[in-house]
């Protein structure tokens, strides 16, 4: 073994310790960084949640960790065989953990509200100050995410820029199977539902580039999923849908058609596209419903590997 | 001693062990306590049913309105219940036969209760070829697929019923009235009554409602 | 009628062919041979030993509780070896395919497994370990245990207790045969609508699982009615309800709960079986379908199911601890409530699996509330074992140890618990690998009581018992594994990844993921103790025999009779006075077995119908995965033929006579000085 093997071997033996230090320090750790306004809502209810447990939990912890070592046998513990009442105790058993549920429900309704995806209670006023929040359409094909801006009449693929300090309404649809849209740093996950609208809504605080999931099982195609979301200045934002507008592509009902054939992400090929037809979300979640399906090849599941050649053709001729 | 144990020894008066057979305890009480646990879990069964109709029954504005009057022709439903009720009728004759002891009348009970659940499947099956052959079938759509499902599943009980019917005949001409053969007579009894219980909510929740839908 | 297929089909042989043996996957060739290694050397044993009539006879026949008890753990054991070599492959996997510069091998992008087969081998590791591998070790100890802690000779229904096992086997056979005759399920254990749907899975996988799941659902079903009624209906003379101890009424919640759940699972995939054998529309996205109806469906079973595993579980530490404080249960009346108030609630809380699904906020907030009502009467349990302990003589022998660590695993599990309950929190880690930490955390648990059970039951079953040395380094090296693979998972939980990635996409998440390797080093480390352990145990099985009560401070009914517990477990049944009957002879000095005048016994006869039974389901399975109609067709006639026969069996019971009953009993007495009597 190399002497960087043992090193590793060595590092990986105390790692549960060092990683628990490392965590402490927060890097990567993307649900305690929140950098939106409902992430960073989250957030203020998990330190609470965890905090109001971790009293009842580490007391409980250590008291019988005590009662184990007092009445260890041989040690000095009193012994009563026949001890196992006592109406005080009882008394304290129920009472202390009927009162913590009582707080923490407490505190989920209040949290849940404050973070409905539909309405969230945490933009109510910011969404009166900021004016015109932006539409987003996200449709989920099997395996890849096409932002639609209506307003804009644009869309992107795989690539979601949002203004700082602007509520954005998502509607969600899926052509296919149900997917899960998260970006860890700025909203929590909400499911995408073929034949069905699901909603959510999040604002933005500061520039950046986050990650974002679908975290729904979906198929061969999901490790590839995530998109990149990038955050910019409302300035930079009306840049670029300006440029996004002058770009060639046209997305029509039947260019759709054509897009939602199952595709695997992994070169993640951003694409925009200049023109969107009015409706397409909605024509798609009708589509789905009345029994449209872009079916998943057997092969897709199957031999992937063999499938993507296949693919890597099909896009070189323009397929796609 | 044990705090919250009760009974102090007394020596010499205390049962320690239960001598005799204790293997002899109730059979029937306990073949027919199974049962009723069994037909709890078939209650699961339909209660999943009806709340997976509930569901669709959201959909149900994907059929025309010839479609669903063909489908819920409550008066063939009627006709139905009719058999099913009289059936479920005669075979609780044949369980006041079981009382007094008499194998002939629970025979005849048995054999009018059987007949009169062909009469049943026979209407339902001629119910869902008539929808079959205007191109009314479950794969049509999610509403349609609960309703048949649920007809159908009914109608294999009744089957089942059926063939245990027959074979409650054969085994009471052979043996008379053994434990065996009584408790399964009187488990026969519990089956065929709540298929009809379950008969009526079909025809409440599905048929009379349907209409509404 | 049936709905048109993709691929080739024709009457004779279906959608078999020899394509559906995946001789060119190195892994599952390699398996395979493995496999038929095994069977070689355990079919070349039994012949050598000739012991197949005795098998037939003794085992593959019996209707003795205790013997289908053993057989259903050595089911769960065999499946727990295979779910686990499924969990070494996810984090093999996962440790290798990170990054988009990460090897790859045997054909897959990135480390040696493809999403197709690794998403395989999750969802196989999800059900065996629920299904297969906790279940049957679980219903397993109750069928033993019960029975003798009420002072029964048998169960209420003895040859549907070997139908429920036999069942059960013949799902666990449908869940290994996918690794060599087409393939299994890969899109998670629990069932994703539409994904399941014949359009997206469109291969045999699905309907593996399906059959595999729906036939062990309907053993476990019998079971639970088996066990209810004789709990309700077959106690000693004396044995009031607040009498019962503490293990046989957390089996009675238990199997309430199974009783009522299960039929709900097997609607929710009988269903799809509509759907993808009919083509209907039950959970299309199209056509007036519903997909949410699966979900609904699935959790209202699957949300109980978790109770029903941890139930007994909670039973067999409630037994446990009192034994080695050497002392009673604390608040044996709060406990009862307990058990039963979990099981309540588990019936109210389905939601919270699906949080994320946009309903309404009061919906949630309902589901939310009733999730962590859950937590009250739990964290009463957690109380109550700490004040059994309180003022008693706590001794740390193996049982006590496995029971120690389950109440730990209890605490962080159930925190964890609860904050998916806190559904705002749930949003951010639904479908993560938080979610997947908790629910180890409580699946271990499960595991702890049940290792500890064994080990305290194991010498009552087989009359020896098993050896300390070993298996306390079996036991710290599992507490090892678990601290090395779950604390990374729940920080790898925080940094947001998700559940079920075939390839990794960010590389820093790679240093927890190798940590956790070396966790799984350590499980199979342990994995080689615990053979150390049976092995040890069973060569000195002479040196450690033992009496009644080899632990000493046992309490109930179980230990009132000889180690092994003969074929009628009684030679009389008990009268029972006081809760713990065993501790209450003990202090009254009347802790003697019976031995005096005996009478014969009538117990069931064997019988191999129930083998045949399962033998049968098992090809009725077969024949409706692959869609060869005949021979579903076939094997469903002879299914009801062989009941309807057997119906007019007359003569099913036999009498173990007096001079028997004597002659075993004074067996044991000869072995058995009055040292070991307790
Ligand atoms: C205090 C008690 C418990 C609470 C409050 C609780 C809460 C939850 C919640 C809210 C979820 C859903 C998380 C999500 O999918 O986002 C969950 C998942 C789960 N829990 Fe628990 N739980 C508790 C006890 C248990 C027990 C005792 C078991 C098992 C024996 C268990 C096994 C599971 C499993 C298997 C899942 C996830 C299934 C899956 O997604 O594959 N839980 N739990
Ligand atoms: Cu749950």
């Amino acid at each position: 073994m190399s002497k960087r093997g043992i090193k590793g071997a060595i590092k990986a033996l105390c790692a549960p310790l060092l990683l628990m230090l490392n965590g402490c320090s927060k890097s990567g750790l993307y649900l305690l960084e929140p950098e939106g306004t409902i992430s960073r809502v989250t957030h203020h209810y998990f330190n609470l949640d965890v905090g109001i447990m971790l009293l009842i939990i580490i007391p409980t912890a250590l008291l019988s960790v005590w009662a184990m070592w007092r009445y260890r046998k041989g040690g000095g513990g009193s012994y009563r065989p026949d001890w196992s009442h006592s109406w005080f105790i009882e008394a304290v058993v129920w009472g202390i953990p009927l009162i913590t549920v009582g707080v923490l429900s407490y505190l989920s309704v209040k949290a849940i509200y404050k973070v409905n995806p539909y309405n969230p209670g945490a933009l109510a006023h910011q969404e009166a100050a900021a004016g015109k929040p932006l539409e987003v359409d996200v449709i989920v094909t099997d395996w890849r995410w096409l932002f639609i801006y209506p307003g804009q009449r644009i869309a992107s693929v795989n690539h979601l820029v949002l203004p700082v300090g602007v509520p954005v309404h998502f509607r969600l649809t899926s052509t296919s199977v149900v997917n899960d849209f998260i970006i860890p740093q700025l909203v929590g996950m909400i499911d995408v539902i073929p034949g069905m609208r699901t909603k959510q809504t999040l604002e933005a605080s500061k520039t950046g580039h986050y990650v974002g999931f679908s975290a729904d099982y979906s198929g061969a195609g999901l490790s590839w999923m995530n998109f990149e979301t990038q955050t910019v200045t409302k300035a930079k934002f009306a840049q670029w849908v300006k440029k996004t507008q002058a770009a060639p592509h046209n997305m029509t009902d039947a260019a759709f058609n054509l897009f939602a054939k199952p595709y695997i992400s992994i070169d993640h090929r951003p694409m925009v596209f200049g023109h969107v037809q009015s409706g397409l979300f909605d024509y798609v979640v009708h589509e789905v419903m009345s029994g449209k399906v872009w079916p998943t090849p057997t092969a897709m599941t199957e031999n992937m590997v063999k499938y993507m050649n296949k693919q890597q053709a099909n896009v070189k001729a323009g397929d796609y | 001693m044990s705090s919250t144990t009760d009974t102090r020894i007394q020596p010499g008066s205390t049962v320690l062990w239960d001598k005799g057979d204790a293997a002899g305890h109730d059979i029937l009480g306990t073949r027919t306590f199974g049962f009723w646990l069994y037909m709890l879990t078939d209650a699961m069964v339909y209660a999943a049913f009806f709340a997976a109709f509930g569901v669709l029954a959201h959909n149900a504005g994907l059929n025309s309105k010839s479609v669903l009057a063909a489908v819920f022709n409550a008066q063939g439903a009627y006709r139905e219940t009719i058999a099913l009720f009289a059936s479920v009728l005669a075979y609780g004759y044949a369980m006041v036969a079981l009382k007094k002891g008499s194998r002939s009348g629970v025979a005849v009970g048995t054999v009018v209760a059987l007949v009169l659940g062909l009469v049943f499947l026979g209407m339902v099956s001629g119910d869902m070829e008539r929808l079959f052959g205007q191109g009314i079938v479950p794969q049509s759509n999610g509403f349609l697929s609960i309703v048949f499902t649920l007809i159908i599943y009914h109608a294999l009980h009744i089957i089942v019923g059926a063939i245990w019917m027959l074979v409650m005949l054969a085994q009471m001409g052979r043996d008379g009235f053994t434990s065996n053969v009584v408790y399964r007579l009187i488990n026969l009894r519990i089956f065929w009554h709540f298929q009809a219980v379950i008969w009526v909510f079909i025809f409440v929740f599905v048929y009379l409602q349907g209409k509404v839908i | 009628m049936f709905v048109h297929l993709q691929g080739p089909w024709n009457p004779v042989w279906g959608r078999l062919s020899l394509q559906a043996i995946p001789y060119h996957n190195p892994i599952l060739v390699g398996t395979f041979l493995f496999a038929v290694v095994i069977a070689l050397a355990a079919v070349g044993a039994v012949l050598y030993f000739r012991a197949g009539p005795y098998l037939w006879r003794e085992w593959l026949t019996t209707v003795d509780h205790k013997k289908i008890g053993v057989m259903y753990c050595l089911l769960g054991l065999v499946m727990l070896f295979r779910g686990f070599a499924d969990a070494l492959m996810i984090r093999t996997q996962q440790a290798i395919a990170v990054g988009p510069h990460s090897p790859g091998y045997l054909g897959a992008l990135h480390g040696y497994l493809t999403p197709f087969h690794i998403g395989q081998v999750y969802t196989a590791h999800g059900l065996i370990m629920v299904v297969f591998a906790a279940t049957p070790l679980l219903v397993g100890i109750m069928n033993i245990i019960v029975p003798l802690q009420i002072g029964a000779r048998d169960m209420a229904y003895p040859y549907l207790n070997a139908l429920g096992f036999w069942l059960t086997a013949a799902a666990a056979g449908l869940v290994m045969l996918s690794l060599f005759v087409g393939n299994f399920a890969h899109g998670g254990w629990y069932g994703f609508l539409p994904y399941f749907e014949l359009p997206y899975s469109p291969g045999v996988g699905v309907d593996y699982w399906m059959w595999a799941f729906q036939l062990s659902a309907v053993g476990t079903t019998l079971g639970s009615i088996n066990l209810i009624a004789t709990i309700v209906k077959m106690r000693a003379p004396g044995m009031t309800w607040m009498r019962m101890p503490i293990f046989t009424w957390a089996s009675l919640s238990t199997n309430l709960i199974a009783l009522t759940s299960f039929p709900v699972l097997m609607v929710s995939l009988a269903l799809l079986g509509l759907d993808r054998y009919f083509g209907t529309h039950f959970y299309t996205a199209g056509n007036g379908g519903n997909l949410m109806l699966y979900n609904d469906l699935f959790w209202v079973w699957g949300h109980p199911e978790v109770y029903f595993l941890i139930l007994p579980a909670f039973g067999m530490m409630s037994e446990i601890i009192p034994t080695f404080s050497e002392k009673t249960l604390f608040g044996y009346t709060t406990m009862v409530v307990a058990s039963f108030a979990i099981g309540g609630v588990s019936w109210g809380v389905w939601l919270h699996h699906f949080f994320t699904m946009a309903a309404e906020p009061s919906v949630n907030s309902f589901y939310s509330v009733t999730t962590m009502l859950v937590g009250i009467p739990t964290g009463v349990k957690v109380f109550n074992w700490i004040f059994t302990m309180y003022r008693g003589r706590v001794r740390f022998e193996l049982p006590m140890m496995w029971a120690v660590l389950a109440l730990f695993l209890l605490l962080v599990g159930g925190m964890s618990g609860m904050m998916n309950a806190f559904a705002a929190n749930d949003y951010m880690w639904h479908n993560g690998v938080f979610v997947v930490a908790h629910f180890h955390m409580m699946v271990l648990l499960i595991a702890a009581s049940i290792f500890g059970a064994v080990e305290y039951w194991f010498p009552k079953i087989f009359g020896f018992k098993l050896e300390q040395r070993w298996g306390k380094w079996f036991f710290w090296f599992m507490v090892l594994g678990t601290a090395w693979v779950f604390v990374p998972m729940f920080i790898l939980g925080f940094t947001g990844m998700t559940r079920r990635l075939d390839y990794v996409p960010y590389t820093q998440w790679a240093p927890y993921l190798r940590v956790m390797l070396v966790g799984m080093a350590f499980y199979v480390i342990a994995l080689v103790f615990f053979f150390a352990h049976l092995y040890v145990s069973l060569r000195d099985r002479v040196k450690n025999r033992v009496g009644a009560d080899p632990w000493g401070t046992s309490r109930n009914l179980e230990w009132m009779t000889h180690s092994p517990v003969p074929a009628y477990n009684f030679a009389y049944i008990p009268h029972v006075h006081a809760r713990d009957e065993w501790a209450w002879r003990k202090e009254n000095g009347v802790a003697s077995l019976a031995n005096e005048s005996f009478e014969d016994i009538h117990m069931p006869r064997n019988t191999g119908v129930p083998v045949l039974l399962g033998a049968l389901s098992f090809v009725l399975c077969f024949g409706l995965i692959w869609r060869i109609w005949w021979l579903s067709a076939a094997s469903l006639a002879l299914v009801v033929l062989v009941i309807i026969v057997r119906s007019f069996a007359r003569n099913t019971d036999e009498v173990i006579t007096a001079k028997t009953v004597a002659g075993v009993e004074g067996a044991v007495d000869d072995a058995l000085p009055s040292a070991a009597r307790g």
